[in-house]
């Protein structure tokens, strides 16, 4: 479940601003940008959508709406958010999150939700040859560290939560604690996941 | 709006709303008071953007090939709507109807344009028939006319080459009613009847003549009045002119 890749300072950072935010560019209609950005930021994007839907068809609808709602609304996004890929991130596991509660599906959900690869497991999409060459990878080294940082319980939970899509109640059930238990889990990781991340902000 | 929850609860659910685990109508309470809760709001948008990386734990899938070219086309270049695919079919179908219904009268129309191009090819043709008799004249015979109180001129341009004259009648008025002016060849045998000429002002008469095919050589030319009716036979008439090709 745990990675085991440490942080590798070669794998290309995602500061991808040439001439602006990617958000001003966007802005300001240059597609050589929205080209960029879907060139970096797909697989991650695939990456979050297919581990919550497990249905690639899905996902890449999802992924497609992403990136046009990015392009269509780019003057609505947040000054703050300065760094698209979150943003995107974002978007994406929550529209999946919304498809999934559509569907009604709970039970099967439950099911998948044992089989989650999103942290570095099993995936429903193809592997990439050279991850660690994937704009972004350090990142994903940084949050695993992060995640690596946090007590077992802790970090179950959060896989459960945060990458499986799962309730408060669906988690309690699931792991068979009280749900205020695992409230206060979620809580306490999150508290120390937004100081462990806190430096992320300087990038894109 | 709060559903009868305490502020302290959306406090403490900000990072569950966030990370979308509360349950739906949980969920919709949330949202709901979010919407009256400028404190809450901020915090939920930092609380989304200090955890917005967490989703970059997840493992990067390798797009399909020509996925991200598809995002690409399809959202610079989104499909027309529907009923802009039917557009260019309606309009061939318009297009064709308005044509079947005009295609009789384009037809008549293409017909009066036909004649009327022969015709014009016909004039364009002459015109240049003409003028190939004045390019290639070699002598120019030139005579007053005299009519009443006009006096007007007859020039005749001889082309060696297709034995043709350019006869040019100018300066005179319309015939008077009832007669006519007409020309002639002088040829060994007598006066050949030439045509008929209408002069009219300032509009010179122009017409190409060959020779006479009997007669004899031809020694010169004339111009007399005749009457309207009499088209055969010898002069009748007034002369108005007369030149000698050798004078």
């Amino acid at each position: 479940m745990t990675p085991s890749r440490q942080p590798r300072s070669a794998a290309g950072p995602l500061t991808l601003e040439r001439g602006g935010s990617f958000r001003a560019r966007l802005i300001a209609r240059d597609e050589r940008a929205l080209v960029e950005l879907i060139d970096h930021a797909t697989p991650w994007l695939l990456g979050m959508t297919q581990s919550l839907l497990h249905d690639a068809d899905e996902a890449e609808e999802i992924v497609l709406d992403c990136f046009r709602q990015a392009w269509d609304q780019a003057d609505r996004i947040p000054p703050e958010e300065s760094a698209l890929v979150p943003w995107l991130m974002r978007v994406a596991r929550n529209r999946a999150i919304d498809r999934l509660r559509s569907r009604r599906r709970r039970q099967l959900r439950h099911e998948r939700a044992h089989h989650v690869g999103a942290l570095g497991g099993d995936s429903a999409g193809a592997s990439l040859p050279d991850e660690s060459a994937l704009p972004g990878w350090h990142v994903h080294d940084t949050v695993h560290a992060a995640l690596r940082e946090l007590p077992d319980d802790q970090r179950s939970t959060v896989e459960l939560a945060y990458f499986g899509g799962l309730t408060h109640s669906e988690i309690a059930e699931r792991l068979a604690v009280p749900i205020g238990t695992v409230k206060s889990r979620l809580n306490r990781a999150y508290d120390r996941l937004r100081g462990a991340l806190a430096h992320l902000k300087e990038w894109v | 709006m709060n559903g009868g929850l305490a502020h302290e609860w959306f406090i403490e659910h900000r990072q569950a709303f966030v990370g979308r685990h509360l349950e739906e109508d949980e969920e919709r309470v949330f949202g709901e008071h979010l919407r009256g809760c400028g404190e809450c709001r901020d915090a939920v948008a930092a609380l989304e953007r200090e955890l917005g990386w967490l989703g970059m734990g997840v493992r990067p899938v390798a797009p399909r090939p020509g996925f991200t070219r598809e995002i690409s086309d399809a959202v610079l270049r989104p499909a027309p709507a529907p009923w802009r695919q039917w557009a260019p079919l309606a309009a061939a179908a318009g297009l064709t109807l308005v044509l079947g219904l005009g295609w009789r009268g384009a037809q008549r129309r293409a017909a009066g344009l036909e004649a009327e191009l022969a015709s014009s090819q016909a004039r364009l043709e002459a015109v240049e028939d003409t003028l190939s008799v004045v390019r290639r004249a070699s002598r120019v015979f030139h005579a007053s006319v005299k009519m009443h109180e006009h006096v007007g001129t007859l020039t005749i341009l001889d082309d060696p080459v297709t034995h043709r004259w350019q006869v040019i009648v100018a300066g005179l008025p319309p015939a008077p009613p009832g007669e006519r002016y007409q020309f002639w060849f002088i040829t060994e045998d007598g006066m050949v009847r030439g045509a008929e000429v209408s002069p009219a002002g300032d509009n010179a008469a122009k017409m190409t003549r060959g020779m006479p095919p009997k007669g004899g050589a031809v020694l010169g030319a004339a111009l007399t009045m005749e009457t309207a009716s009499d088209s055969v036979g010898p002069p009748k008439g007034m002369e108005l002119a007369h030149l000698m090709l050798e004078s």
